[in-house]
């Protein structure tokens, strides 16, 4: 009778990812007097806010075994768009926002349509959309970026409500949201057996092909709030901005627990992940470690979470 | 034809197992088991479903190692670390389900696994030529696999077991994806093996072959051997009485047809089963037999909406969504992987099918109605241990099967179609999901049972259809008789 051991697994597989982002905190307070302030923290939440919020949306995807590569050059794209409804066409700012969501959401759709209803693989629909999704946006500004936009999107990205900035606030929101999705919904529910057991779930009477679909348009949905966010943080859209997000994007939601098999994990997690990869980031920031280094350091914490995951996932038979 | 265990000096045997256990955890799927095999000898392995052939065979090729007990291949004694080993040792094992590559070429199929870093397709083809050849395969040694009949991907699979020097092939239901003719083609191929010296094993559950082609049978019964002997002091009657009768319990329920209650007419056809139709009365549990890829399994597979066609009083069963819509729902074959989400908990995965039922306000589930619902299912099926929260992952087979049947009951089907409902089941379970079916039947459902255990449908139906070659051969009434059941199904009928 292995019981206590058990537990003990149970319990470190459940809050290990916290344990180790508290050591870490620890660790990073102790080397540097500079990390635990309240501005360096706001700074660091600040600074995940929007790989977060595109994971959040990851998250919800690789929960339904699949996977989109597409979301750093959407994030461009609905960048962009938002940037030349809101400055060339005169549009109402609110309006602006609204059509950016929704059109983030329909390319995100297209996607969905292709793995759901055409049964293409996902990573191969998705890396279609990140090099078609980065086209359009450099065919829509010329290559340029676009600048001189409503004082609306600076006041976003830099504004603040109860002493937080806004991209926080944001972030939180689409966290509770997905987590409202994922647990409270019967959509959530079937995208968690969708991604378990695709067969089980069609033969229960899931409408498989549909519940795909919607997760990679609540992905492009999610991205399109934080490329709302991230125009605002730069007071400019970029063609060429989001570069590389989809890797930062699963390596929170990996880091943070989700199976990249599908069926498991959450978004609490990926907050979690999110936040274990900012810390590291801000850490090495305040020592001074070169940006090369930490790009490997950074590696090597996503190689260690996966092992640790895997070694937590074996079942004893 | 010489009999290799009378003619003259006995030649030593080319496989001989003493006293060979296996366990799988507490259950004890081999007890005890002797077998032999002979030069030049097929000898037929005989037994239903979960007597412990397949485990038996499995050590045999180096799949699994035998809990205790030895193996001896050419008088040396031998304990495979794997499939490689055991092939080393000139033993490979033909398996029903085909373990092939179908998007490569024949040719690199029959050198699978030993292929050299370089080789042409051209010189590739020449070698897989005289392997074809030895099966009567008249095909491009180039084609795609996936581009042959099913029954020709089989010969291929015969004819790379014969492309390594040999002394023990065993046949695991081979002629089960093969006509008739490809069947005369595999007995020609074994009767050469045979003057080769090679010994065979053969494991089926058609008589008729078995007597055709063996010289002598083993028949395991609950993991036990219960009879060696030649085929030639054997009639099939003798056969099928060694292989029923197994010690398990024995269900036996009173009719609760409700004759007065109007018919389900189900009309199917397509996907290698024959236009037919069956009608299904409120109360009623009807039992589908026959062998592996008689049809059994596949017609219900097709009036659940996933593959052929099918009719339901009169309109088309277009998908499984479809068919729980007219209210069917399927209890899968293999739970693993079609029936369970592995990774979800009991509650979720006994609600799985009734989400829309617990949505409130557009899309929000009704948590509380949920565990309701879930405890209902629990105590009903006397689930073990009585957690709704337990990952299914960590329950028993038996109890893994109870929630695959309590999603499929939740759902409040008229008719409900059970695929082999107590397959890796132990018997505390067994007897709890015969209770249930009973049940069931009693307040009005009608349902539909495929089973590869005779005593269970013995047990359980009040009729009976034998399914031979994608058609029911025989219709059968209560009170039904074990041995008169597998008579008909191994088609031994028609031997004797």
């Amino acid at each position: 009778m292995s019981q206590a051991p058990g537990r003990w697994r149970e319990l470190i597989a459940r809050f290990g990812l916290l344990l180790a982002l508290v050591v870490m905190v620890i660790v990073l307070a102790s080397i540097s007097d500079r990390f635990l302030t309240t501005s360096n923290i706001i700074n660091v939440l600040r600074q995940i806010s929007v790989n977060a919020i595109i994971a959040f949306g990851m998250t919800v995807v690789i929960i339904g075994a699949g996977i989109d590569l597409s979301v750093g050059s959407l994030l461009a794209l609905v960048g962009v768009s938002a940037a030349l409804l809101a400055t060339g066409a005169g549009l109402p700012v609110w309006l602006v926002v609204v059509i950016a969501v929704v059109l983030g959401l329909l390319l995100g759709l297209v996607n969905g349509l292709f793995v759901g209803y055409a049964g293409v693989a996902p990573f191969i629909v998705t890396l279609a959309g990140l090099t078609i999704f980065r086209g359009a946006a450099l065919v829509l500004t010329d290559g340029r970026p676009i600048s001189g936009l409503p004082p609306f999107f600076s006041r976003l990205g830099y504004g603040t409500f109860l002493g937080l900035p806004l991209p926080i606030w944001i972030m939180f929101g689409v966290l509770l949201l997905t987590f409202v999705l994922l647990r409270h919904t019967a959509l959530g529910r079937a995208i968690y057996a969708v991604g378990g057991n695709r067969e089980a779930a069609r033969l229960s009477g899931i409408p498989v092909r549909r519940v795909l679909a919607f997760t990679y348009a609540f992905s492009g949905f999610a991205t399109a709030i934080a490329a709302i966010v991230l125009t605002g943080r730069l007071n400019s859209a970029q063609p060429t901005a989001g570069q590389a997000f989809e890797l930062d994007a699963i390596a929170a939601v990996v880091v943070g627990g989700t199976s990249l098999a599908g069926g498991r994990g959450g978004v609490w997690g990926t907050l979690i992940g999110a936040l274990i990869i900012g810390v590291i980031n801000n850490g090495m920031n305040l020592l001074n470690v070169s940006s090369f280094y930490q790009q490997i350091v950074k590696g090597g914490v996503i190689l260690a979470a996966l092992l640790l995951d895997r070694a937590l996932s074996r079942r004893e038979g | 034809m010489s009999d290799p265990a009378t003619a003259g000096a006995p030649p030593a045997p080319l496989l001989e197992m003493r006293n060979v256990t296996k366990r799988f955890g507490a259950f004890e799927a081999l007890k005890g088991v002797d077998f032999d095999l002979y030069p030049g000898e097929v000898h037929a392995l005989l037994g239903e479903n979960g007597a412990g052939k397949s485990t038996l065979m499995k050590i045999v090729a180096g799949v699994q190692p035998a809990t205790s007990g030895t193996l001896r291949v050419g008088g040396e004694e031998v304990a495979f670390r794997g499939v490689g080993d055991a092939q080393a040792h000139g033993v490979a094992m033909v398996y029903q389900e085909l373990a092939l590559a179908t998007d490569l070429s024949v040719a690199e199929n029959l050198f699978l696994g030993r292929l050299e870093p370089f080789v042409s397709h051209r010189r590739l083809a020449e070698r897989a030529r005289p392997l074809l050849e030895q099966v009567d395969l008249d095909v491009p040694p180039l084609t795609p696999l996936g581009a042959l009949a099913v029954g020709e991907q089989q010969l291929v699979e015969i004819a790379r077991a014969l492309g390594q020097e040999r002394r023990v092939l065993v046949f695991d239901e081979p002629t089960a994806a093969l006509s008739s003719a490809e069947t005369e083609r595999l007995f020609g191929l074994i009767r050469r093996l045979k003057e080769r010296g090679v010994g065979i094993v053969y494991i089926s559950h058609r008589l008729e072959e078995v007597f055709a082609i063996a010289d002598r049978v083993t028949v395991l019964r609950d993991g036990r051997r219960v009879l060696t002997a030649p085929l030639a002091e054997l009639t099939p009657d003798d056969v099928v009485r060694a292989m029923v009768g197994r010690e398990v319990l024995r269900f036996q329920r009173e009719p609760t047809v409700r004759a007065a209650a109007p018919p389900f007419r189900f009309e199917y056809g397509g996907d290698g089963l024959a236009p037919g139709a069956i009608e299904l009365r409120p109360g009623e549990i009807v039992g589908a037999a026959g062998v592996v890829g008689s049809g059994r399994n596949k017609l219900l597979a097709t009036l659940f909406g996933l593959g052929g066609e099918a009719r339901l009083d009169g309109a088309r069963v277009a998908s499984p969504a479809d068919a729980i819509a007219k209210g069917m729902f399927l209890v899968p074959e293999d739970r693993k992987l079609a029936g369970l989400v592995l990774d979800l908990s009991v509650r979720e995965n006994l609600t799985l099918a009734i989400l829309p039922r617990l949505v409130r306000a557009g899309m929000f589930l009704d948590r509380r109605q949920e565990g309701q619902e879930a405890r209902r299912w629990i105590e009903r099926l006397h689930l073990r241990p009585p957690e709704p929260e337990k990952p299914v992952v960590e329950l028993s087979g038996g109890n893994q099967q109870k929630v695959v049947v309590g999603k499929a009951l939740a759902t409040g089907p008229r008719v409900l179609l059970l695929d082999e409902p107590t397959r890796g089941v132990d018997v505390g379970a067994r007897s709890e999901i015969y209770r249930v079916i009973d049940e069931l039947a009693r307040e009005g459902m009608a349902i539909l049972v495929a089973s590869s255990d005779t005593e269970e449908l013995v047990g359980l139906a009040d009729r009976l259809l034998v399914f031979r070659h994608g058609r029911v051969a025989v219709e059968l009434t209560r009170p039904l008789d074990d041995k008169e059941v597998v008579a008909h199904v191994t088609g031994a009928r028609q031997v004797a």
